[in-house]
């Protein structure tokens, strides 16, 4: 399943002013399910497996060198998911965004931040 | 004394050949099902293995596995019928939404171990650390308590932790870490309730902070209930 998936693709915001806040997006092609079933709700718990789960497990965003964010997710998270952040645009530096899924698989994507107006 | 002998010795020989030649044919093999879905899954699949194949299913247990996964027991003579011409006969049959059964074998482990990357972010991010505040346990009547425990556990907790606390319940798969075997606390003491406690009430890693959702008696009560979970024998 991994090698159907396609790289995440990030997005900044057009004009990043040194010390403002600017919007970050990144667009995630990644399944997520459960992969439970009710095929028996009569009893406790009232789910079984019946595929392989699947989601993300987690998200992380390097600013430049420094890791600033860590975000634990799970199979809660939708399909296929478009992320929304913001940062403080400190300093001119690429932002990196890595994506780990629960097989241990690895993704990521980068930006370069420079200052305009 | 020598014809008493002689007598029992062949009728020992004649009992011997004799039911080996009946029970001898049949194995009973497990298989780890993917694909059940529905209600209807579950009776398309036994139903049509029996029409394909000379076999005896014993049972499908859906919840309480040493996996997670569903497993299907069935009985077959040998050399009638294999191993793998079952598999292929499972891979063979669609359920009524049209979805193909498979046995599963791939690895148990959909919790790939942490890469070097998430441990250093976890070092940095991680969880919240464990602030263990003396607690006693207020519970009076604890045959009561134990049984309130145990339908709690059955409700909430044996969805990741397992019907026999084993871990592998059907919901952690795909966890960051599989679910503590609950046995380790089998028959503990008061000095073990600090720890079960906070656990409960602030969750750790991919368990929720249940203290959102239970009381402080169902929280003794579950506490109650997990010091009675013995280790399954064969684990």
């Amino acid at each position: 399943m991994a090698e159907k998936i396609r790289p995440p693709r990030i997005r900044v915001s057009r004009r990043i002013k040194k010390n403002k806040v600017f919007k970050v997006k990144v667009k995630f092609d990644h399944p997520s399910f459960t992969g439970l079933a009710m095929a028996d709700d009569t009893s406790d718990p009232v789910f079984n497996r019946a595929i392989p789960v699947t989601f993300i497990r987690n998200m992380l965003v390097y600013y430049g060198d420094e890791l600033v964010s860590r975000l634990r997710l799970s199979s809660g998270i939708a399909d296929e998911p478009l992320f929304t952040f913001k940062l403080k645009a400190i300093k001119e530096a690429p932002v990196k965004v890595v994506f780990i899924d629960n097989f241990g698989k690895r993704w990521e994507a980068s930006k370069e931040i420079k200052f305009k107006g | 004394m020598k014809k008493f002998s002689k007598i029992f010795v062949i009728s020992y020989c004649f009992s011997f050949f004799f039911f080996q030649t009946i029970f001898a044919g049949t194995v009973v093999d497990k298989f780890k099902i993917e694909g059940i879905r529905t209600i209807a899954s579950t009776k398309a699949l036994q139903s049509e293995l029996l029409k394909k194949l000379d076999i005896k299913i014993l049972d499908l247990n859906l919840k309480s596995t040493d996996s997670g996964w569903p497993v299907l027991r069935v009985e077959y003579d040998p050399e009638i019928v294999t191993r793998t011409k079952i598999e292929t006969a499972i891979g063979e049959i669609e359920d009524p939404a049209g979805h193909n059964y498979k046995v599963h074998k791939g690895p148990l482990n959909a919790n790939a171990n942490l890469i070097e990357e998430e441990n250093q972010a976890m070092m940095k991010f991680g969880d919240l650390t464990m602030d263990l505040k003396q607690v006693n346990n207020p519970t009076v009547d604890f045959d009561s308590s134990i049984k309130r425990g145990k339908d709690m556990f059955v409700k909430n907790c044996a969805k990741c932790h397992g019907l026999n606390g084993n871990g592998y319940g059907v919901v952690a798969h795909g966890f960051t870490t599989w679910p503590r075997q609950l046995w380790a606390w089998y028959k503990a003491d008061s000095a073990a309730d600090s720890y079960l406690y906070w656990i409960i009430e602030n969750g750790k890693s991919d368990m929720p902070p249940w203290g959102l959702v239970l009381s402080e008696e169902e929280r003794w009560d579950l506490i109650n209930y997990i010091k009675t979970i013995k280790k399954p024998e064969g684990n």
